[in-house]
């Protein structure tokens, strides 16, 4: 599928969009705190895939490559919206404005139970604003690791640190975001 | 094992990665330590609420949005490519035509300040007056330096505000002087009147000729004039007119006949202010003139004056002539120029008995 992608087959970078635009706008999401900032960024990010993709060496390490430009996005918009201090974080299951008004976002809860659905949200909206509390660097190591479930391994080649230093820089980054989860759940 | 080294180790118990060995002194540490014990339970919730967060789904609509954009970025600016933005302009170009585009801006002030008298520039050459000057070649001078400052700012008129404040413009004043200098100490000797104010009417004069001739305004548009300026000065200085009072029951009905008589004599009023006329006539016929003017008298006499019995008067006319319409003005003393030395000035001033 890479290699179709290099070739320019548009099938093939819709097919490479809808395997990967998942993982991408998860960590965008998660890195900026909202959903319409990571759409664009995810879509921005796919676009310099699609502009850049022949220039990729080694078709293996796509995921890693994939990885670093949608990391070095995000940092970049980090760094716009910081700028304009814009740090307002939303949840997906915020209210949607239409022309009729501000209505609720319907979100399938396989539990189906409204005590169960609030504490999720609720937590969700912790563990977010507690993300976005922590250092870029430390925001990264546990979106990737802990949210994202990369292994040691791909962390490493899409940071470029040895894994030694990860486990530690990410223990650092866990125990900050415990230390701001109490302060914030009190 | 302390309380530090534990608590080192709560990411690596969390993943299971230690020995068993020490997964055992650690767990031992947790369970005689309340506060490590505690710090663990902790720790243990913020991991289960972080594996709890669930991925989001993508919004409806990412691909086809996404294939629109590339759509608008491939048929974007003519020249732009692929991975471009928008119209690329390769750096190995840009710096060169950046720095071209200063030369030319650099070079445009500098014309533009050489086109606009700019103060600032003046100031900086600055000379010593050459000559002593007398009392009434200094307020001469000073009159100069008027005008000069009303033509500079009708200049400075259309330029925009917050600049430096007008200061005496040196360098022209210079210009004047060095270009006047020996007119001036010849004038000193053959007249005491100064005539500033004449030579001022004569600047004028000389500017709207130049403009009713349509010749192209030179870059420095002051410059020209001020130098026929001084040349008109210098003449007009060296023909002081004469003054004649004319002492009538009837001033209304004098005027005409009185001009018609300036006429008769081959002369022509230059410039009229209320009950003055400044009148240019052929030398040779002026005592016949002064004769024929005593007839208008009531008295059956004029008064004759020199022009420096009555400087006051004087001033006070030539500031009347001022005010008098630019053309009248030009013609006339375009006129006078024309014609030299074989013309004396008179002016003739009305007074109702």
């Amino acid at each position: 599928m890479i290699e179709r992608c290099k070739a320019g087959d548009p099938g093939a970078f819709a097919e490479m969009v809808l395997q990967s635009q998942k993982k991408v706008f998860n960590i965008a999401y998660r890195m900026l705190g909202n959903a319409e900032e990571a759409k664009d960024m995810a879509q921005e990010v796919f676009l310099s895939v699609f502009e850049s993709i022949k220039d990729l060496k080694e078709e293996v390490k796509f995921n890693a490559w994939l990885t670093q430009i949608t990391l070095n996005h995000c940092r970049n918009r980090w760094k716009y919206l910081k700028r304009r201090q814009y740090f307002r974080t939303d949840s997906l299951d915020d209210p949607v404005e239409t022309e009729d008004g501000s209505v609720p976002k319907a979100i399938y809860d396989p539990a189906d139970n409204p005590e169960i659905h609030l504490e999720k949200k609720m937590i969700q909206r912790l563990v977010q604003r507690g993300l976005l509390e922590l250092t870029e660097e430390q925001r990264e190591l546990v979106v990737l690791r802990d949210l994202q479930g990369f292994s040691y391994e791909e962390i490493g080649e899409s940071l470029r640190l040895p894994e030694g230093t990860i486990k530690s820089k990410l223990h650092r980054a866990r125990m900050n975001l415990k230390e701001i989860l109490e302060r914030s759940s009190h | 094992m302390d309380c530090e080294t534990a608590r080192d180790r709560f990411s690596s118990l969390w993943e299971r990665e230690l020995s068993p060995l020490e997964e055992k002194s650690l767990k031992d540490h947790l369970a005689s330590c309340p506060a490590c014990g505690k710090e663990f339970e902790q720790f243990e919730k913020t991991m289960g609420w972080l594996r709890s967060v669930e991925e989001v789904e993508v919004p409806e609509g990412f691909l086809s949005e996404l294939q629109k954009k590339i759509e608008s970025r491939k048929g974007g600016l003519p020249g732009a490519e692929p991975g471009g933005r928008g119209f690329h302009i390769p750096p190995s170009f840009k710096l060169p035509a950046q720095a071209a585009a200063m030369v030319v801006v650099v070079f445009l002030v500098l014309y533009l300040t050489k086109m606009v008298p700019i103060d600032g520039i003046r100031t900086r050459v600055t000379p010593p007056i050459p000559f002593p000057l007398s009392a009434e070649r200094k307020s001469e001078t000073m009159l100069t330096q008027k005008e000069t400052e009303k033509e500079r700012g009708a200049l400075e008129a259309g330029r925009p505000k917050g600049g430096e404040q007008v200061h005496p413009p040196v360098p022209i004043q210079k210009e004047l002087e060095e270009a006047s200098a020996p007119p001036l100490k010849a004038e000193s000797k053959k007249a005491e009147a100064p005539a500033s104010s004449v030579g001022a009417v004569g600047y004028k004069a000389v500017d709207s000729n130049e403009a009713a001739k349509g010749k192209p305004l030179s870059p420095e548009p002051g410059r020209a004039a001020r130098e026929q300026v001084i040349k008109e000065r210098s003449a007009a200085a060296s023909e002081s007119p004469r003054e004649i009072v004319l002492r009538v029951a009837d001033r209304e009905k004098v005027i005409s006949p009185l001009l018609e008589l300036v006429k008769r004599f081959g002369g022509e009023v230059v410039a009229t202010e209320g009950d003055a006329f400044l009148a240019s006539l052929p030398t040779e016929s002026f005592s016949e003139f002064e004769k024929e003017l005593a007839g208008f008298s009531s008295s059956g006499k004029t008064d004759l004056f020199p022009a420096k019995k009555d400087a006051a008067e004087r001033s006070r006319f030539e500031e009347g002539v001022k005010k008098e319409e630019g053309s009248q003005k030009s013609q006339g003393r375009a006129k006078l120029a024309a014609e030299g030395g074989n013309r004396s000035m008179i002016r003739i001033r009305l007074v109702e008995k």
